[in-house]
């Protein structure tokens, strides 16, 4: 089932003199993790704001095409009451994520269900749990400001996955974790995948997003340059030709490949997507 | 229930906060000056250090400090009327009682107003606007409001250290310190625009403006005492009025 239909969505920032996006169409399944790459102002946090109804809405700018998210078409609602609650989305500064109101992280994630009106005794359960899932039970009674970047964008994190969300759009979720915090962030994924919820992720981290989505969608100048398998694509070229890079491990591969002439086939494609594929093929 | 550990101006119900610094500000021009308003600000100091914010007098008196010996020198150095003799200073009798009595006002609302602020817990306030059943939209802004001063403050820090990493001189003359403000200015008011849309966003996601009656998470606990002080205020006022009306 579709959650988020992107129908010929053309975005364009006021004053901008090109599209951030153009003509995209995308169909975002529930119960599977989809991945954006692309290069820098190729246009994937643009793609989430527009999928959460953010843009044009707080960024100004003009839409065309249709954004369906989770049955409510956002170009023909003014009323987006009923998606509260509905979608969470992550941008990339956790800082600006915060209420600003909270006295502890505690407070901090029961934010939103307490804005949703949700009894007190299912808002405790929710929050405890969250926050148990992102691993911060013990910042429980910390003041939100007071936290190590890591530590915030778990607690962003608990925060969205509270109210367990149905469309999940995550803006380089990972770039503040440290490494347990970004095996935490793919078991969260995995997890809320599972439970059906429709997850986009737009992330640079290639080697961490390889085995978590199950589709990757490559962007290149506001456009669908490739849609496809990351299992297969991260093993080909076709992610470097459109200037959205890969795994460490084929980077690896493309830099020995280019110094030693003439390249050994074991450099070429297909290249190894982690370390134990890379020890069996290089070894 | 919420009732964080603290000085009683941190246990009281938020609500008598406000109450008790309307109050302050509304008998400051109540009461006959100059001694009314003097001897409002001496309670009020009194007060402020029963409620566990002392600092709240200190600053507010480091506040009007240049204030205060602004009204001296209007009224009672230049001002006109009988003149008295005040240590070496031959000043004017009637000046000297009116800056008394703004000063006195001056005061008195300030220390009121500082003690609020420093005792002020957002998270309880809007805790108590929610059981209330007021508006929380509307509550949130106004709290925002409040915290927009230290924010703002915080952020030039992290601006001026981050222009003096590279390279920004900040020190020296006036005419220096003014020309450093330019690369100060830029980014901190920049940056407090994008910050407004981002964080707008994040709480629409967040559901702030979900159209249902927000759960109050920990609301403070309503006592006796805050209650009596809260009828107790407009009744004060009331009775002050009406014998500063009649006298």
């Amino acid at each position: 089932m579709s959650a988020l239909t992107l129908d010929h969505l053309t975005f364009r920032y006021a004053g901008a003199e090109v599209d951030a996006l153009h003509d995209i169409s995308l169909d975002i399944h529930a119960g599977a993790v989809t991945w954006l790459l692309g290069a820098l102002g190729a246009g994937s946090s643009t793609l989430l704001l527009v999928s959460a109804g953010l843009a044009p809405q707080h960024t100004g700018g003009t839409r065309t095409g249709r954004v369906v998210a989770l049955g409510t078409d956002l170009g023909s609602t003014p009323d987006r009451a009923p998606l509260a609650g509905r979608i969470a989305c992550v941008t990339a500064s956790p800082l600006l994520q915060l209420s600003g109101v909270a006295a502890t992280v505690w407070e901090e994630v029961a934010f939103a269900p307490a804005n949703l009106g949700w009894d007190i005794e299912r808002i405790r359960r929710a929050t405890d749990a969250a926050l148990g899932r992102l691993g911060v039970s013990a910042l429980a009674a910390r003041a939100p400001a007071t936290l190590s970047g890591g530590e915030l964008q778990r607690v962003v994190l608990a925060s969205m996955l509270v109210f367990e969300p149905e469309l999940w759009l995550l803006d380089e979720p990972a770039a503040a974790l440290d490494r347990p915090g970004r095996g935490m962030l793919a078991d969260m994924l995995r997890g809320e995948a599972r439970r059906g919820a429709a997850i986009v992720v737009a992330s640079e981290d290639a080697d961490g997003m390889a085995r978590v989505a199950e589709r990757l969608v490559v962007l290149e100048h506001g456009r669908i340059a490739i849609d496809g398998s990351p299992d297969t694509l991260l093993r080909g070229e076709a992610t470097w030709t459109a200037g959205a890079g890969g795994t460490a491990f084929a980077a690896l591969a493309r830099r020995a490949a280019t110094v030693a002439q003439p390249a050994p086939p074991l450099l070429l494609p297909p290249y190894p997507l982690d370390l134990s594929e890379a020890i069996t093929r290089w070894t | 229930m919420n009732n964080r550990r603290g000085g009683l101006a941190r246990r009281a119900h938020p609500f008598t906060l406000f109450a008790v610094t309307g109050g302050v500000a509304a008998l400051a021009f109540i009461l006959p000056a100059p001694f009314g308003p003097l001897a409002l600000y001496a309670v009020v100091i009194a007060l402020a250090l029963i409620a566990g914010t002392p600092a709240a007098v200190s600053g507010a008196a480091l506040l009007c400090l240049p204030l205060w010996a602004m009204l001296f020198l209007l009224h009672a150095v230049i001002g006109g009327g009988e003149r008295i003799a005040l240590g070496p200073l031959v000043v004017s009798r009637g000046g000297i009682e009116a800056a008394a009595a703004q000063a006195g006002r001056l005061g008195a609302i300030a220390t009121a107003s500082l003690a609020l602020f420093r005792s002020f817990d957002p998270s309880r306030f809007l805790d108590a606007v929610a059981r209330r059943g007021w508006s929380f939209h509307a509550a949130y802004l106004f709290v925002a409001t409040l915290q927009a001063a230290p924010r703002l403050r915080e952020r030039a820090a992290t601006i001026v250290a981050a222009q003096r990493a590279r390279g920004l001189r900040y020190g020296g003359g006036p005419l220096r310190r003014l020309r450093a403000l330019v690369p100060l200015t830029l980014p901190l008011v920049l940056g407090m625009l994008s910050e407004v849309d981002e964080r707008a966003m994040a709480l629409e996601v967040r559901g702030l403006a979900a159209g249902v009656p927000r759960t109050p998470i920990a609301p403070p606990a309503d006592h006796t005492a805050d209650r009596i002080v809260r009828w107790a205020i407009p009744i004060v006022l009331a009775l002050a009025l009406a014998w500063r009306l009649t006298r």
